[in-house]
């Protein structure tokens, strides 16, 4: 059996950053005259815990290729601070903000690439299209938050019922409707509010990001979008927990590694 | 000018473990900074989740047990969350043959040398608790207890095939299917009366050994059950054999193992129901093993002036904890 033993000293650093009073877990791969810099805008809440692995291994992979990398956690989400519950759309936008400002202070100039996955491509469009970044790399971006957190929703139901006896099964209408009539619900140990499931309808892309190259040509920046297919579990929804995340990625970071490199390239031509 | 990031804010501290050429990184919890002659508390990953597990139940957990005077460590082991290494391919298997035991064990030394702690309480769930049982054979000294939330002692399969998984499915959702799953539960429990109630050939006979030298230690153990899909209580599903019973029966007369079966809970125990619990049983059972002032070697002066006597100072921190 393959050992995770390691010696390797990663060029990794983690810490808080202070934002409207919690602070937001940072992890910065380094690396000295980076050719680029992305900010990776993550799977979103219980997704989190499910596509940490890959998202880590994506980060040391394009920090291996001389791009810097910085990942979070959003507020009230895994190591940041926060109470779940009380978060809006708008802090986890700010939360993207706090990070750009932060990554404008880092030593040497790089351009730098936006690059969400599902709720995270929705927030990082966002933010591109609010001006912030040179390029923008989107994975699986759903039609809007709703769309998102109505599919965790399903899962979770799914599994839920492996674990309930017969009588006590509740369709998925039965929780929307408790969603929609009560002020929470549980969700993988997340607290729904009824604010957050309804604000989330509003939670998209603006239309001319639905190709990328209406996106581009509107931004006048580099936007890829990528949809990724079931193989890419689990970065997206499926899979085998425990067994997915060892897998070959390499078909999916190779390629999005090399378009990171060539529009940073072409972004730093026109700079010039 | 780059604003550095902060290595700790108030309550938690990010930790690097790099000793023996493994790094390791995790979160420290605590509720005062001093860590000296403190029981302290280590929580494992639960397979491939990362440290805070699942719906960020083991930050709640670590932060409740640092505020009852334990200093509590979220870890990731190699190859897991943000710690150095790369994940075995066949993660459960590495997990079930107990291959993370000597690294975790060396941690937990690295982890009491460092922070000069009385000794650490191992937290696991699910696979969790399984590398916290071959873990703490390994460090007996250093291991004061272990928290187990609904371990297992069978080699599970860690993909299910296709046609399994199929069945399952249908089976929940249609009325032929659950009549069909009926059927099949009752001929599972007719082959297993047949057996004798003899030890499934997928038993985990490393682990169970383990187990056995574990409790027959007498080393302290609290066992959180939670509801399994057609079972009742702490009694598993028609047709699957008992676990709980057998590891129970054979813990001898010196065993230290409370058995705790959480209602309106899921196998995470991350809803509201489950984290409540597990915390609030885990730290009346700390107190009872282990009380966050026993400190062996360490003399803390007393209200008077002098040095307290151990008592007195198990009293202090236990008003402490009580307001």
């Amino acid at each position: 059996m393959e050992s995770p033993s390691s010696d390797v000293r990663l060029s990794e650093h983690a810490g808080y950053l202070p934002v409207a009073g919690v602070h937001l877990y940072t992890v910065l791969h380094e690396v000295e005259n980076p050719v680029a810099r992305v900010l990776l805008v993550g799977p979103f809440a219980s997704a989190r815990h499910n596509a940490y692995l890959p998202w880590v291994r994506w980060a040391r992979y394009l920090a291996g290729r001389h791009i810097e990398v910085i990942r979070y956690d959003y507020r009230g989400v895994g190591e940041s601070t926060g109470i779940f519950e009380e978060m809006t759309f708008d802090d986890w936008a700010e939360d993207i903000e706090v990070l750009l400002a932060w990554l404008q202070t880092r030593p040497g100039s790089a351009p730098l690439v936006l690059h969400g996955l599902e709720i995270g491509a929705l927030l990082a469009g966002r933010a591109f299209h609010h001006g912030h970044g040179d390029a923008l790399l989107l994975w699986s971006p759903p039609a809007n938050a709703h769309r998102a957190l109505r599919s965790t929703l399903l899962r979770w139901i799914n599994l839920e019922r492996f674990s309930r006896p017969a009588d006590d099964r509740r369709t998925a209408a039965d929780y929307i409707q408790e969603l929609e009539q009560e002020s929470f619900i549980e969700v993988e140990g997340y607290r729904w509010s009824r604010a957050l499931w309804r604000a989330s309808e509003q939670i998209d892309l603006p239309p001319f990001m639905a190709d990328e190259e209406s996106a581009s040509s509107a931004c006048g920046r580099p936007v890829h979008i990528v949809q990724l297919e079931r193989q890419a579990a689990p970065l997206v929804k499926g899979g085998f927990v425990g067994y997915d995340e060892a897998k070959d990625f390499d078909w999916l970071f190779a390629p999005n590694c090399d378009w990171i490199t060539a529009s940073s390239r072409r972004v730093q031509g026109m700079m010039v | 000018m780059n604003q550095a990031l902060a290595q700790s804010i108030p309550g938690r501290e990010l930790i690097e473990l790099p000793g023996q050429g493994v790094l390791v990184r995790g979160t420290l919890h605590w509720s005062r900074p001093e860590t000296e002659g403190r029981i302290g508390i280590a929580f494992l990953n639960s397979l491939s989740m990362p440290r805070t597990a699942t719906g960020d139940s083991a930050v709640y957990w670590a932060e409740c047990l640092a505020n009852a005077g334990y200093p509590s460590f979220r870890l990731d082991l190699p190859g897991l969350g943000d710690s150095g290494g790369v994940i075995p391919a066949e993660l459960l298997d590495y997990i079930n043959a107990g291959e993370y035991a000597s690294v975790v064990a060396a941690k937990v030394k690295e982890l009491v040398e460092r922070y000069r702690l009385s000794g650490l309480v191992l937290v696991g769930h699910c696979a969790g608790t399984v590398t916290a049982m071959y873990a703490a054979v390994n460090c007996t000294r250093e291991c004061k207890g272990l928290v187990l939330m609904d371990p297992y002692f069978h080699l599970p399969q860690a993909v299910r095939p296709a046609v399994r998984r199929g069945l399952s499915e249908w089976a929940l959702r249609s009325r032929f299917g659950g009549l069909l799953s009926n059927l099949y539960d009752r001929m599972r429990t007719v082959r297993l009366a047949l057996r004798g109630n003899g030890l499934p050939q997928n038993a985990n006979t490393k682990l169970l050994l383990c187990w056995k030298k574990l409790v027959s230690s007498g080393m302290p153990i609290i066992f959180f059950k939670a509801p399994a899909r057609r079972a009742t209580g702490t009694k598993p599903r028609p047709g699957e054999f008992d676990y709980l019973s057998y590891v129970l029966g054979v813990a001898g007369p010196n065993n230290q193992v409370q058995v705790k079966f959480v209602e309106d809970t899921d196998h995470s125990f991350a809803n509201r129901t489950g984290r409540a619990v597990v915390a609030r049983d885990t730290k009346q059972w700390l107190l009872q093993i282990a009380p966050p002032g026993e400190m062996e070697e360490v003399v803390l002066p007393s209200p008077h002036g002098s040095a307290g006597t151990h008592e007195e100072l198990k009293q202090l921190q236990l008003n402490c904890l009580h307001g």
